[in-house]
């Protein structure tokens, strides 16, 4: 196999099955920033209705108070805990909170950065993440 | 400007935009979900200057937040001068779009074009 033939290139960037938790937490995290990116564009959109007057406001608030409009909601609400949570931990992370104390490099070479604590991080973010989703959908399906 | 200035950007807007956006979302909770989008309760918070100051500041912080995060990305999928210097460009060219179309919306509503 040559080297061209064996990179991958995006798919496998996106392949989460090979690294574990940690390229699953880099895969949603691009994932989830560019869906919140694509709400916030629609969302600035969606309230710049307000300047058509009660009517228009109201027709497209409309399309947005449905099953479905509530669905998407408490998707963007999942996306935006979990890009939140995710995102402290690597910000700690690159200011060296957790990361483990340097050592000499010793077989099998795990990375120090790749550990309980980080691992713990990702799992509380989506975790808080799906009780943020559930919560959502009660306020929205509640009423 | 230096990545690492950028970075700090980055992790800069991302926590001022967390807390700034809990109030903006607790404001949609104080009196419940739909009655909080009602017409003359949308109105009233565009009327509030301190809550479109607060709106002003989130529409800048995210879309700031945001489209640097896109230009990460895509840069991570493929490098090259020309590429690298087209996607920094449209980025804050959509970035200063976005922020002036959203204060658009804000001050046209804050001062009464409704």
């Amino acid at each position: 196999m040559t080297e061209d033939e064996n990179r991958e290139g995006i798919k496998g960037m996106i392949n989460p099955g090979r690294y574990g938790i940690e390229r699953v937490a880099y895969l949603l995290m691009r994932l989830s920033g560019l869906g919140l990116l694509g709400y916030f564009i629609a969302h600035i959109y969606e309230t710049s209705n307000i300047l058509r007057g009660r009517m228009g406001w109201d027709e497209f608030l409309a399309l947005t108070q449905t099953t479905e409009g509530h669905i998407f909601l408490a998707l963007v609400i999942g996306m935006c805990v979990f890009h939140t949570g995710n995102g402290i931990r690597i910000m700690l992370g690159h200011g060296g909170v957790g990361v483990g104390k340097p050592a000499r490099p010793d077989y099998p070479y795990e990375p120090a950065s790749q550990n309980y604590r980080h691992k713990i991080g990702i799992y509380s973010s989506i975790l808080l993440a799906a009780v943020a989703m559930m919560y959502g959908l009660a306020v929205m399906f509640g009423e | 400007m230096k990545e690492s200035t950028i970075m700090k950007i980055h992790y800069g807007t991302a926590l001022a935009a967390v807390g700034l956006v809990a109030v903006h979302i607790l404001m949609r909770l104080t009196t419940g979900f739909a009655d909080s989008l009602e017409y003359e309760n949308v109105l009233a918070n565009y009327r509030s200057i301190p809550y479109v100051v607060m709106l002003e500041l989130i529409l800048i912080l995210l879309s700031v937040h945001g489209f640097n995060g896109l230009r990460v990305i895509l840069l991570e999928i493929k490098q090259g001068r020309v590429y690298e210097k087209a996607v920094s460009y449209g980025c804050m060219v959509a970035m200063i779009g976005l922020i002036a179309y959203g204060s658009r919306t804000i001050i046209m509503t804050n001062i009464g074009m409704v």
